[in-house]
């Protein structure tokens, strides 16, 4: 579903995202881990289409983010790291417009905006406008607007930033019971929460991969001596993994 | 091309849903009054003139066209300049400062849509802005029953050109707003590109020859005098249509390699 093969980024003299290749098969949630500045960010603005890649490429259900734009930008939703609000706007509006942007057929924008505003808890706010509502409601409106017109595939920056702990829960659950349906990239430095959602978890650091693996995979591979009669040692945490892996 | 028009729809919930529109037709509306009625004494003043000489040849040539809408939609040419760049200040340079041009990109939308949503969002609210001076005429009208009335025709074209000059600055200012991520630098160059477009005119007298044809061809506003008497000429209709496509182009090449950055 999602394939992407050496990708490079470089601004000037550094290089955000150096030699990138993973994959993530339809219905699978991959869990994207890193440092500040490691090039998360980048990776998915290279993936929805916003940045183009200073090489390699990066193919979503079959099309070239590059090659074919449109066709990719058809098939996905994304959130930023800054959900994209227009403050001046209401939810509802603001929805609207999206789901037009998205070539939602007239007749079904309502129902779809409805659909989106229950699945993130945004009903009871819909009519307000965007500039006074708080932080944790504006990453929700910014959460069913990648949702608008069901796409394939799901790309997440940190959806869980600026969420109190029940909403940060809720949006996990949101999340996992998107899997199957949809494919997702999900970012975040919240190890906790790829535990709760992700089959996969990619780890990178300076741009670069250190880990990518089945969690139980990642958790057995750097799991501690055998003791000498044989029985596995201790299994990790992935903070344990995380902090080796990107020290 | 489908997708500009929810950006134009959404830009005008924008204008609408703050003070901005509200703000610009009203005091648009003032001060084209204000001009109106001093055009409006000056008429007054002149018919009385004629009427004491008794020169009714005089009194047939004193027309509304001449006497006051060739100079109201002179002065609004200037006032537009004053009044676009704050209409087109946040069209793009906004987008970006809150990064929500970020949805645009990852929307199936291209570069051209976005230009032009935009683009037709301002023309919208500059045509209301014109068109509230329409009541001028009608009360001209319908009040000064016993002139020859108001030259409909050449009125239109009048409206036309006060349109086509608007449209250009809007143009200008979209093109400015899409360089920039700081909606005050934006309002402040367009300004400032607007208001030298209009008084490099001013040192047409200096030069001989070609140059001047040159400075006096680049001056926008001398290319709205023949819209204002009521005539169509082809030479400042071209100006127009070309600053607004060059606008549009280069702005759409902006918003193209704004990514690239």
């Amino acid at each position: 579903m999602i394939e992407v093969s050496h990708l490079v980024k470089s601004y000037r003299d550094l290089r955000a995202v150096d030699d990138l290749s993973f994959e993530v098969k339809t219905g699978e949630i991959l869990g994207f881990l890193g440092p500040n500045g490691a090039g998360k960010t980048t990776t998915m603005r290279i993936l929805t289409g916003v940045l183009p890649p200073t090489s390699g490429s990066a193919k979503i259900c079959g099309f070239d983010v590059f090659e074919q734009p449109m066709e990719v930008k058809k098939r996905i939703g994304y959130l930023p790291e800054t959900p994209p609000l227009y403050v001046d706007m209401t939810v509802r509006d603001y929805l609207r417009f999206v789901a037009r942007l998205k070539g939602v057929p007239g007749k079904q924008q309502q129902d779809e905006v409805d659909r989106v505003a229950a699945a993130t808890n945004c009903l009871e706010y819909i009519e307000r406008v965007i500039d006074n509502l708080s932080k944790g409601q504006r990453q929700r409106v910014g959460i069913s607007q990648a949702l608008i017109g069901s796409p394939e595939v799901l790309i997440l920056d940190e959806p869980t930033a600026g969420l109190d702990p029940a909403q940060q829960q809720e949006v996990r659950k949101l999340i996992k019971s998107l899997a199957g349906k949809h494919t997702i990239v999900l970012s975040t430095h919240i190890l906790s929460e790829v535990t709760a959602t992700c089959q996969k978890a990619l780890i990178i650091a300076r741009g670069k991969v250190v880990a990518y693996d089945e969690l139980e995979t990642l958790r057995a591979q750097h799991a501690g001596a055998m003791s000498a009669d044989g029985t596995p040692g201790p299994l990790p945490s992935l903070e344990e993994i995380f902090l080796k892996l990107t020290a | 091309m489908k997708n500009a028009l929810p950006i134009a729809r959404k830009e005008l919930n924008i204008y609408f849903a703050t003070p901005v529109a509200y703000v610009m037709f009203t005091l648009f509306v003032v001060i084209a009054s204000y001009f109106f009625l001093r055009l409006l004494a000056g008429y007054e003043q002149e018919s009385m003139r004629y009427m004491q000489y008794n020169a009714p040849e005089m009194m047939n040539r004193l027309n509304f066209q001449d006497m006051i809408f060739r100079g109201l939609f002179g002065n609004l040419g200037v006032i537009l300049i004053f009044i676009v760049p704050f209409l087109t200040m946040k069209l793009l340079a906004e987008e970006k400062r809150t990064r929500t041009i970020e949805l645009l990109y990852s929307t199936p939308v291209t570069p051209l849509d976005i230009v032009l949503g935009k683009y037709l969002a301002g023309l919208v609210v500059l045509t209301c802005a014109i068109s509230f001076t329409l009541l001028y005429p009608v009360l001209l009208q319908v009040l000064a029953k016993d002139t020859a009335g108001v030259e409909w025709r050449s009125l239109c074209m009048g409206y036309l050109g006060l349109f086509l000059i608007g449209a250009a600055y809007m143009a200008i200012g979209l093109f400015i707003s899409s360089l920039t991520d700081n909606v005050a630098v934006a309002a402040i160059v367009t300004f400032f590109a607007l208001l030298m477009l209009w008084i490099i005119g001013w040192s047409a007298a200096e030069f001989e020859g070609n140059a001047r044809e040159t400075v006096i061809y680049l001056t926008s506003v001398s290319h709205l005098d023949s819209f204002s008497r009521g005539v169509l000429d082809l030479k400042d209709l071209a100006y127009f249509i070309s600053v607004v496509i060059l606008g549009l182009f280069a702005t759409h090449r902006a918003v193209e390699a704004h990514r690239w950055s």
